[in-house]
């Protein structure tokens, strides 16, 4: 790491600690505010969603591998605000596009939470989607609806994928505009989804990118979130292997420390290596994302198989090293199983990224 | 920072004076013996054939100092220096005596003993076997039970040794004996080197799994071995040879055999009327297989990295042997499920270097089998896959 990477990761980690106590966390989703406004207005103080706008747009410039440092420490605090989904959305607000910076300044102020909606349901296929735009007499207008949007529940404005006349296009849409029919929903990740139905004008404005231009900005979105999510769970996993280990240790049955048993020794061994190797990927992954070298997308997609796969076993490993404890809601173990199994599917989910690996590798 | 090296610097020119080399030293009998390699020695002759070259051009022990022959390279070259070897294919030396006893004869070692080892060491003159295990002392290596007791200027050594790789071919073995049993069983124990040709030695070649005589046991019979012969202390062996252990660490790169397995498994996998390719999971499982290796190759790179820095690349390194000696073995695998009854023919001749006549199994099959077999051997040999994995949790997760 370099040594402003150091700094970003030290100062993220001290806020983090000192402010994002777990059982406030529980206090607060159980009220359904899956975002805490004074959270999100720190991140913007710090600077945390600026990183990924350039520097010509008043942003930090920052690459995949400072996002990184940020989404592995959301996954050890268990964080539910949604880091990851803004800045991997923010591909789609600093491609060539006429009216960015009206948006991004509100972005990296933290005044609005933009969150992508691309998604319409099982079967439905990415690229294509029926939600369309159209231009009437009037001007143009949104029509369709977006299901299962991750982290709708917490969006001020909703970035819509749609098809256009120019093919793909993404459109800024507030989710208090008229015609914006938004029903959320508790995620079993602490977070809150959406789906959301659009019938309603959009001004010119508002459309932020069309064409060719839009298909680059849904590839570069993905990229990003791809990266961004193997490096959450990277997080979460090593925070359930942690709190195993310290369990353990504590935890006395047969009159001695469940850590002193071989065969639970091993296991946790196991966790170890395979969390290792896993942030070595996730790391390489970045550095050939920021390197933009042309194995970046089969690295992109090795991080995220490797990752998905380590979270998915380490985090059940954890509950089951634990015993009853971390089957319940109230202990800290379940709740990063959780998140890692949400990330699995978020955006690209492992076989996709096994298959897309593949291809790759022709 | 580029993904695939760490450590910033133009190395064509150095990796070119390598390749320049390779092309024209390492004859085609020589790539030959190490393209049929199935195990960690490759054809004795053809190994010590090698060593000779490396050693006239300079490059006998890459990673030792200058002051005793070494090249005075980086970490990068020398990882470098491997790459080319392995992908030319050149043999392996019988390496116990550069890549273990010398860093501990450096360390510990009077003036007198380096002066009489080191030489013949790097040249590949003297061959170098070690006496760790015995029947009884596996994994609990510190229970050993060979004794060495003092009689005026001499240890006369009794008791047996096994597993001792490469004893019929070596003239010394370096030992771990007890000197005193009466103290903790690590506090007894002292280093020693030995003379094969001193009376009252037996060596006794066993085969392996695959038919191959790698494996001995080695005898000791009332042998009477000069006191001046003692590395480190008497009683301070535990310490001389965890040394190594320390050396070891962050020097192991599996991954460069790893891929040349994999490069053979797609080209097995895209031959013609290959049964595994028209299985399409098959393919899942080496993209899969590919993944992992990948993740090993990022953490060897992290550590050559912090090596590099001059850190202590710590828990890492650990977990790189667990690693790297399992996925040999998954390559393994997926390599014979790709071979089929094509892996089956067992022929022992093809695999020296001069063999020119007809192979049982098609040729690109050859030594599949006998390396799947003698990958079950790679989490067993030096410090089991059970006992890599204790020192993880010792020392790492401080269970």
């Amino acid at each position: 790491m370099t040594e402003d990477q150091v700094l970003l990761q030290d100062a993220a980690e001290r806020y983090l600690r000192d402010s994002y106590d777990f059982n406030a966390r529980r206090e607060r989703l159980a009220q359904g505010v899956y975002t805490d406004p004074q959270h999100w207005q720190a991140f913007a103080e710090m600077g945390w969603l600026a990183l990924p706008v350039p520097e010509h747009l008043d942003g930090l410039g920052l690459g995949t591998r400072e996002g990184a440092i940020l989404a592995e420490l959301c996954g050890r605090y268990l964080v539910t605000e949604p880091l990851i989904d803004v800045l991997a959305a923010v591909a789609t607000l600093i491609a060539p596009s006429p009216h960015a910076d009206v948006w991004l300044n509100g972005v990296v102020s933290g005044e609005l939470i933009t969150i992508a909606a691309i998604d319409e349901g099982a079967g439905r296929r990415k690229e294509r989607p029926s939600t369309t735009l159209t231009h009437t007499g009037a001007g143009w207008q949104l029509t369709g609806t977006k299901q299962w949007v991750s982290a709708g529940a917490s969006a001020t404005h909703f970035i819509v994928l749609a098809s256009g006349d120019k093919g793909l296009a993404w459109v800024l849409c507030p989710r208090d505009a008229a015609g914006v029919e938004c029903a959320t929903f508790p995620t079993h990740d602490g977070r809150g989804g959406a789906n959301v139905g659009f019938d309603t004008r959009v001004e010119e404005h508002h459309i932020l990118l069309s064409g060719e231009p839009a298909q680059a900005a849904l590839e570069a979105y993905r990229e990003l979130a791809i990266t961004l999510s193997s490096a959450e769970t990277l997080g979460a996993a090593h925070a359930a292997l942690n709190a195993t280990v310290e369990y353990t240790k504590q935890r006395v049955q047969f009159g001695q420390p469940l850590a002193s048993f071989q065969a639970l020794q091993h296991r946790m061994a196991n966790m170890l290596i395979q969390v290792e190797l896993t942030r070595s990927l996730v790391y390489a992954a970045c550095d050939a994302a920021d390197g933009d070298t042309p194995d970046r997308f089969r690295f992109a997609r090795a991080a995220k198989v490797k990752a998905s796969t380590v979270g998915r076993k380490v985090s059940q490993e954890a509950i089951q090293l634990h015993g009853g404890i971390a089957t319940t809601d109230e202990y800290i173990v379940g709740h990063f199983f959780k998140r890692i199994t949400a990330l699995e599917s978020w955006v690209c989910s492992r076989s996709e990224a096994l298959r897309e690996f593949m291809a790759f590798s022709g | 920072m580029n993904a695939s090296n760490p450590i910033p610097g133009d190395y064509t020119a150095f990796r070119a004076t390598v390749r320049e080399f390779l092309a024209s030293a390492l004859t085609p009998e020589l790539a030959r013996a190490g393209e049929r390699t199935t195990s960690v020695f490759s054809d004795f002759e053809a190994g010590r054939q090698w060593q000779s070259a490396l050693h006239a051009r300079g490059w006998g022990a890459p990673e030792w100092p200058l002051e005793h022959g070494g090249t005075g390279w980086d970490i990068q070259q020398r990882y470098i220096f491997l790459e080319e070897c392995r992908l030319a294919n050149a043999p392996n030396p019988v390496m116990m005596g550069i890549q273990m006893l010398g860093p501990m004869l450096m360390h510990f070692g009077t003036e007198a003993q380096k002066a009489a080892y080191l030489p013949g060491i790097i040249s590949g003159d003297d061959i170098w076997c070690q006496g760790y295990s015995e029947p009884g002392s596996g994994s609990d290596l510190a229970s050993l039970k060979t004794t060495a007791d003092r009689d005026g200027d001499e240890y006369v050594v009794n008791g047996t040794k096994i597993w001792t790789s490469m004893a019929h071919y070596s003239n010394w073995i370096f030992c771990l004996v007890r000197t005193d049993k009466n103290v903790k069983p690590q506090a007894g124990i002292s280093f020693l080197l030995i003379d094969m040709a001193t009376p009252g030695i037996t060596v006794t070649p066993f085969s392996s799994l695959d038919g191959e005589v790698e494996q001995c046991q080695v005898f000791f019979e009332d042998v009477r071995v000069p006191v001046s012969n003692l590395l480190g202390e008497e009683n301070q062996g535990w310490t001389v040879a965890k040394y190594l252990l320390e050396f070891e660490r962050g020097g192991q790169h599996f991954t460069i055999d790893l891929k040349k397995q994999l490069r053979k498994l797609q080209r097995l996998v895209a031959s013609e009327a290959n049964a595994a390719a028209e299985d399409p999971t098959f393919a899942f499982r080496i993209a899969e297989t590919e993944i992992d290796v990948m993740a090993l190759e990022q953490t060897e790179l992290r550590i050559k990295g912090s090596v590099a820095a001059g850190e202590h690349p710590g828990a890492l390194s650990s977990l790189v042997k667990v690693s790297g000696t399992e996925l040999g073995q998954q390559c393994a695998e997926l390599l014979i499920e790709a071979a089929g009854q094509g892996a089956m023919p067992w022929q022992s001749e093809v695999l020296a270097p001069d063999y020119q006549g007809p192979t049982a199994a098609p040729e690109e099959c050859v030594t599949t089998m006998a390396e799947y077999i003698n990958s079950r051997a790679t989490t067993i040999y030096g410090g089991t896959a059970e006992i890599q994995r204790g020192i993880i949790a010792k020392h790492v997760l401080g269970l």
